[in-house]
């Protein structure tokens, strides 16, 4: 289910949670779903427990999880907050290609109406807006 | 779990270790990290009662670990040199082993050397350095520690048997809470298996971190300009380390990522990016900021 980079910068925890994140949002991993338990986690990839502990807190923290006292981890059923924050992400992301598009030269009023031009995709009937 | 508060260690005139204080709490994977000759291995003896420190004190949960054998029961400890008596077997050393260790698990015992297939009653002077290393953990392990100390451990391990290992202790301290103090070289292999970590350096403890606070409080920045900042740029951050090529600055900053973020964009950088350090960059430049840095010689 996941598969961690030993070789990557970034730190183990912060690639649990992006995975994590992404499964969730995603909806692989479904509303109420049970997380697997640190341990075994822990014992399948070869992780400190306590990293793990300290992904799954962040993800708490963040509104992705909660956790029950002595059953474990489960998937929130709140979407709003974690789609508040992927659009934050994305509108940022976009600023920096904007950004680079500009720069590169590429007049402002061709970006708007390539921006004009992309259709919105055909919406689920999730009722999300950020 | 181990604690160690102000414990001093002479040899003759020379301090090996200096006012040293540690802590390995339940559960935790510690990793000691220093130069050479640092005083990692006089350490790890001091807290796993082996050595008696001149003054200060090495616990076990309060309790004093030296001669003290109800504690020591409890906590092992792997030299960088396995041990074991002359001409002797595994099985042997592991009915020693159970004489002595109250917590021994023979099942397992069985089910360890089975699975590393390892001879019980072949000699352990005739097997290469790596058996016997597998041979000083299957003992080790079997014998449940609450406290292990290992003082590098995977030295000498093959890949796959490194993996299995480690693999074994992260369950042990998962499911037992076991509390690892670990001192190794090795800062790739550390920066995945400790939550904490200890960096030791002629004698003295330097400083004592959550591995992932530390990686989140150090950045290594690098920006490129078309036009080169004044001084305030860099006196601006907390710069441990800089280096400038051409119109390319790449420093070692202390900050969170935003803090550096809302910096260096002021200065509208053309290009640049705020990149989590390795372990190896975090030792090599904490050790350079005390005076310990790569020199490089030329003969």
């Amino acid at each position: 289910m996941f598969t961690i980079d030993t070789r990557s910068r970034m730190p183990i925890y912060e690639q649990l949670t992006e995975k994590l994140k992404e499964l969730i949002i995603r909806e692989v991993m479904k509303e109420d779903e049970q997380l697997p338990s640190v341990r075994s986690l822990a014992q399948q990839l070869t992780i400190n427990p306590n990293t793990i502990q300290k992904a799954y807190r962040e993800l708490e923290r963040e509104g992705y999880i909660y956790s029950i006292p002595g059953k474990g981890s489960f998937v929130s059923p709140v979407k709003n907050a974690i789609n508040k924050e992927r659009v934050e992400m994305l509108k940022k992301e976009l600023e920096r290609i904007v950004g680079e598009i500009l720069y590169l030269g590429v007049p402002k009023d061709e970006v708007i109406k390539l921006i004009e031009t992309i259709e919105e995709p055909e919406r689920g009937k999730s009722n999300d807006q950020g | 779990m181990i604690r160690a508060k102000g414990v001093l260690k002479k040899f003759g005139r020379h301090e090996a270790v200096k006012n040293v204080d540690l802590h390995v709490k339940k559960g935790s994977i510690y990793g000691l990290l220093g130069s050479n000759g640092a005083g990692k291995t006089t350490l790890l003896k001091l807290v796993s009662g082996i050595l008696k420190a001149d003054s200060g004190k090495a616990e076990i949960e309060g309790v004093s670990i030296f001669e003290n054998p109800d504690v020591k029961k409890r906590v092992l400890f792997i030299p960088d040199q396995p041990a074991f008596f002359h001409q002797t077997s595994l099985k042997y050393m592991a009915n020693f082993y159970k004489a002595v260790y109250s917590q021994w698990n023979e099942t397992r015992f069985r089910q360890l050397y089975e699975h590393f297939a390892l001879d019980p009653h072949a000699k352990l002077s005739r097997m290469s350095k790596g058996m016997q290393r597998q041979a000083a953990f299957i003992l080790t392990l079997s014998a449940m520690p609450d406290a292990l100390v290992l003082d590098e451990p995977f030295d000498g391990l093959d890949p796959v048997v490194r993996q299995q290992i480690k693999n074994i202790l992260i369950q042990d301290v998962s499911t037992r809470g076991m509390a690892l103090l670990v001192s190794s070289h090795n800062l790739r292999e550390m920066e995945d298996f400790c939550d904490a970590v200890g960096v030791m350096h002629q004698g003295r403890l330097l400083y004592e971190r959550d591995l992932e606070e530390l990686k989140t409080d150090i950045s290594k920045l690098q920006a490129a300009f078309k036009k080169m900042p004044d001084e305030s740029f860099l006196t601006g951050m907390n710069v441990l380390h800089y280096e400038q090529r051409g119109r390319v600055l790449t420093c070692i900053v202390r900050g969170t990522e935003e803090e550096i973020d809302r910096h260096v964009r002021l200065y509208e950088p053309a290009l640049y990016d705020v990149l989590p350090l390795t372990l190896e960059e975090i030792f090599t430049y904490e050790m350079g900021s005390v005076g310990y840095e790569i020199r490089n010689l030329i003969v």
